[in-house]
């Protein structure tokens, strides 16, 4: 009865999606490479990979930048603006909030590629901001002296349309009688927001935060775009260091290891939401 | 009240003021025969840059592929989608959250950490240069997030009204198709310009599984104009990502005004 | 239940596919009318999609009845790599004749890739009188056999610019001995034209093996270690004094401002975009680096210089401390392989056998403004009146060394990078090639280093 609607899923999920993730599962136990003698006959290595991982201080690195560049740019870069800009729109008129709202999400509609180079223009020393911070003598190097908060910048830029579209919704789901009975009994708008509105949309917080919390994990195409890991690898977060291990030096075993720990570090934060989820309930 | 209002206008004015800054430079490096890398008033206007890559081995082909290959995947994930987010929402299953958990993971692994075993499992199946292969496995990929979604919308559309059907002697394929997909229009609207946009954006899946050069979509194309050893044509560049941006921008437009001027994403994201 | 066991059922067939798949052992193509030809294509690069479609039309025409299909890829150096040996994976979609850097031909061949094709060249005469013998270590492996037909080479060492020398009291036929005399020339320049940066050479994350082979290696094997891999002994030599000292000219260079900014060596586009124009402009004194520049300053070029060829000089590097040989030089280069799994290897063999006769070897190395591999093409006086430095880039090659490409010089030479970049940003030699010493040791087995 259910099976059947299912079953286009379960294929296409099992074959392209599962089938591969379980291969690297069992890839992270070998020596597999692209080239070489490992290419031709790949050995079962045991946890050698997952030891060289844990003890790399490559790894470690990698593992720290991607849980501050998570937790900087999507939880609260896109989450807190994009609540801050769905509240702000709320009662606006529509000129303001087209405007807003077309210009937020243009940046998330740009195909990567173009987002990331017109973020590197942007940024770079010879790029519009300078030019601007020039005028007040500020100019610098933004990708090279701060490359962390360029990145995160870059990703709050690219992705906090996808948090205020979802916030806008649910605001508008909101009953306005209940904000309306707060105003009566002299609550200011911050108190409002806290007490009322708040609770009736924690769930969509959470859930968001959870979506936001794994597509920024797999960012990849705007680091390498805008620093390629640099520099002195202040950006590499893992999916940089994993490819750079996978494609650039052949060691695919190594690298899935690596991606492993990637998913696992997404199920980690997942886990947390979703035990912040029954503990509300 | 007239305070805070002038500040969260400003606040707001500001916003997109940032927002729109990083989007100049590709208007004006468009149309500068001498772009650099800030955006300014081109000092010697031109078209020349769109007149460069107005051809059809250029500009032309690779949208073509990227049109099919995109609106291919948006149309395969939502209809797969759909399909799997009757039961999910519609029957008490046991496993329905492990589930629904479980495949959401999976987009947290960015998808080069996949491709080898696909490569491999495209050669078997005789999938790899198939614009075919291709816009199935990106359709595969985007499932995750487009059942999650599909769910939530389905979820918002009470029960009651197939009940209904059902007492009519409707079948449940027949109650999805006339009562709670016209129902789910703007939400499916929603799900598959999310598909379309992120398949329109991916470079690594097509570059690698597909050979032949008039195969490639935009995506890979665009790549072209970076130069390795050279100086990177920034006019055209600028002017190629304006041509590349326009499908989906063209697209988000039209269907945000079909769906009453808000791309609403109303009950998507809910636990 | 039914159900769920159906479900199971799926979704276990769904999971094994694909690792079935990768078991391998799918069946070579074997299509012996038609062979596949993979090579780089790109806009940085389009000189061997014009090639190859010209070799095409001549071998079908003499070969009737078999079609050469050229499969460009379009892509940046690494990524052209990774999609290469992905399709080489599968016997199925595996080239035929694959554009091959020489760097990857000992990895390829050990991967069972390549096919060894000693008996085809040796009954070939022009391989046996007319190709360079130095250069066929270009395709040559670790055990012996010939996998590749080099193409073309390159060297590399020093250009300066003789209007900046000149102002800075600096003689224009520059013959720099030691490394301090090269550094001296870059302090003159800093102290007479400030405005201009005294020297650029491949520096900082993004230049990768850029940096690695033409800065760190260059400057390791003029040191008295020489050796970055000791063929001998078949060790790795890590750590060494020399390559200290290598990452200590770094830090010289970096600390007194002679080279390009850290920030501007980190920034994943400066090197190809602001670079070659800053060198046009005359904004930079010297550059440590290959000698294919011409063909970037040529008309029609990316960076079309008319006079470059009149203001700019070249001579050799120095040995660290003027020790012989006096001079260092690197050699690369490209090459043209045959698949492992061709269904046609004879065929394979006469389109390379075509495509770098004596009339097509000038041709590419003509267009690409590599130096020849064959005797008679070095005559080809096209070369000279292309580029007026091409002899004295071709003399190099008398003393030329090629890197120790084995199957793991890709991480060695990653971390020379990570050394090297360290030190770019701030690092101490010493630490850096500490650190160097031990991913080395890592990344190839503790058996197989040695210090030097």
């Amino acid at each position: 009865m259910w099976l059947p609607p299912l079953a286009p899923s379960i294929v296409l999920l099992g074959l392209f999606v599962a089938g591969p993730i379980l291969w690297c599962f069992y890839a992270a136990f070998t020596n597999s490479a692209l080239s070489g003698i490992s290419a031709r006959r790949p050995k079962f290595v045991g946890i050698d990979n997952f030891t060289t991982a844990f003890t790399s201080s490559d790894v470690a690195s990698s593992l720290w930048l991607t849980v501050v560049f998570v937790l900087l740019s999507a939880v609260v870069g896109q989450n807190g603006l994009g609540i801050l800009l769905a509240v702000f729109l709320q009662q606006r008129g529509k000129l303001l909030r087209g405007i807003v709202g077309t210009v937020v999400v243009a940046a998330w509609v740009l195909p990567e590629v173009v987002a990331a180079f017109a973020i590197y223009a942007f940024l770079n020393a010879q790029g519009t901001l300078n030019e601007v911070l020039g005028w007040f003598g500020m100019g610098q190097n933004w990708l090279y002296t701060a490359p962390m908060l360029a990145v995160v910048l870059a990703n709050i830029w690219r992705g906090t349309a996808f948090s205020m579209l979802v916030y806008q919704a649910a605001l508008s789901e909101v009953p306005s009688d209940l904000v309306e009975a707060a105003q009566v009994d002299g609550a200011g708008p911050l108190r409002r927001f806290w007490h009322v509105v708040l609770p009736v949309i924690r769930r969509t917080v959470v859930t968001n935060l959870m979506l936001i919390t794994l597509q920024t994990l797999g960012v990849f195409g705007l680091i390498y775009v805008l620093t390629a890991g640099g520099p002195d690898n202040k950006t590499r977060t893992l999916p940089l260091l994993m490819y750079e291990q996978a494609f650039k030096f052949g060691q695919i075993g190594y690298g899935t290891a690596i991606a492993l720990v990637l998913l696992v570090l997404g199920a980690v934060f997942s886990l947390v939401y979703i035990r912040s989820l029954k503990a509300e309930v | 009240m007239r305070g805070p209002r002038l500040v969260v206008n400003l606040v707001l004015l500001v916003v997109a003021v940032l927002f729109v800054a990083p989007l100049l430079w590709l208007v004006t490096a468009s149309f500068d025969t001498h772009g650099g890398l800030a955006a300014k008033v081109p000092g010697e206007a031109t078209l020349g840059n769109f007149g460069q890559i107005l051809n059809w081995e250029v500009g032309g082909r690779p949208l073509v592929n990227g049109l099919l290959i995109s609106s291919g995947t948006a149309i395969i994930a939502v209809v797969v989608a759909v399909l799997a987010a009757y039961p999910l929402s519609r029957f008490q299953l046991r496993f329905r959250r492990p589930f629904l958990y479980t495949i959401l993971f999976t987009t947290g692994l960015p998808v080069t950490a996949i491709m080898v075993p696909v490569y491999g499992l495209f050669v078997r199946l005789s999938l790899v240069d198939s614009l075919w292969g291709t816009t199935v496995f990106l359709a595969a990929t985007a499932l995750p997030m487009a059942i999650w979604m599909c769910k939530n919308f389905m979820d918002g559309i009470p029960i009651s009204l197939e009940e209904a059907a059902w007492v009519d002697g409707a079948s449940s394929l027949q109650a999805l198709r006339s009562i709670v997909l016209p129902l789910m229009a703007p939400g499916v609207a929603v799900v598959g310009i999310f598909t379309f946009i992120t398949a329109w954006g991916n470079f690594f899946v097509p570059f690698v599984l597909l050979l032949d050069p008039d195969k490639m979509p935009a995506s890979v194309g665009i790549f072209s104009f970076f130069g390795q050893n050279g100086l990177v044509a920034y006019g055209q560049l600028a002017a190629y990502s304006i041509l590349y941006t326009a499908p989906v921008l063209g697209l988000y437009l039209v269907v945000s005004r079909w769906l009453g001027g808000g791309f609403s994403m109303a009950g998507a994201v809910k636990a | 239940m039914r159900a769920r066991t159906i479900a199971a059922g799926l979704a276990v067939a769904a999971l094994t596919l694909p690792l079935a798949a990768c078991g391998g052992g799918d069946a070579a193509s074997g299509d012996a009318k038609t062979i596949k030809i993979v090579y780089r294509n790109y806009s940085d690069f389009p000189q061997m999609d014009t090639f190859m479609k010209s070799v095409k039309k001549e071998f079908e025409a003499a070969n009737p009845g078999i079609t050469a299909q050229l499969t460009p890829v379009s892509s940046l150096d690494s990524d052209y790599l990774a999609k290469v040996q992905l399709m080489q994976r599968s016997p199925s979609t595996a080239p035929d004749v694959l554009f091959e850097d020489s760097f990857n031909v000992n990895a390829d061949a050990a991967a069972g890739y390549l096919l060894p094709i000693d008996d085809y060249l040796n009954k070939w005469p022009d391989w046996n009188s007319q190709f360079i013998p130095t250069t066929k270590q270009a395709g040559r492996a670790v055990d012996g056999k010939t996998y590749a037909v080099p193409m073309g080479t390159d060297s590399r060492g020093l250009w300066f610019n003789k209007d900046v020398f000149a102002k800075a009291g600096l003689p224009t036929d520059w013959q720099p001995r030691t490394w301090n005399d090269v550094l001296d020339a870059a302090r003159k320049i800093k102290q007479t034209q400030p405005d201009v940066e005294p020297m650029y050479m491949p520096l900082g994350k993004p230049a990768a093996e850029a940096m690695s082979m033409q800065s760190l290696e260059m400057l390791l094997y003029g040191t008295p270690t020489k050796d970055l891999y000791d063929e001998k002994a078949g060790k790795w030599v890590a750590p060494s004094k020399g390559f200290e000292d290598a990452l200590g000219y770094v830090q010289t260079v970096m600390k007194e401002n002679l080279a390009q900014t850290a920030a501007q060596a980190e920034d994943t586009q400066w090197a190809q975009t602001q670079m070659p124009l800053l060198m046009s402009q005359g904004k930079i004194g010297f550059m440590m680096d290959g000698g294919w520049y011409a063909r970037y300053w040529e008309p029609g070029g990316v960076a079309p210089w008319a006079d470059w060829s009149k203001t700019l000089g070249t001579t050799k590097f120095p040995t660290q401390n003027g020790q012989a040989p006096g001079n260092v030089t690197l050699s690369g280069g490209w090459t043209l392989a045959v698949g492992a799994s061709t269904g046609n290897a004879d065929a394979s063999v006469k389109f390379i056998q075509t495509a770098l006769n004596k009339e097509n070897s000038a041709a590419i190395d003509v267009a690409c403004s590599w130096l020849p591999v064959r005797e008679d093409v070095k005559a080809d006086s096209r070369l000279a009146q292309k580029d007026p430095t091409e002899p004295f880039w071709s003399s190099l090659v008398s003393f030329t060394r090629y890197r120790p490409t084995l199957p793991e010089y890709p991480q060695v030479s990653n971390a020379m990078d990570v050394a090297g970049d360290s030190v770019v940003n701030g690092g101490e030699p010493a630490k850096a090639a500490q650190q160097f010493a031990q991913d080395v040791s890592k990344a190839v087995g503790a058996d197989k280093v040695k210090t030097g």
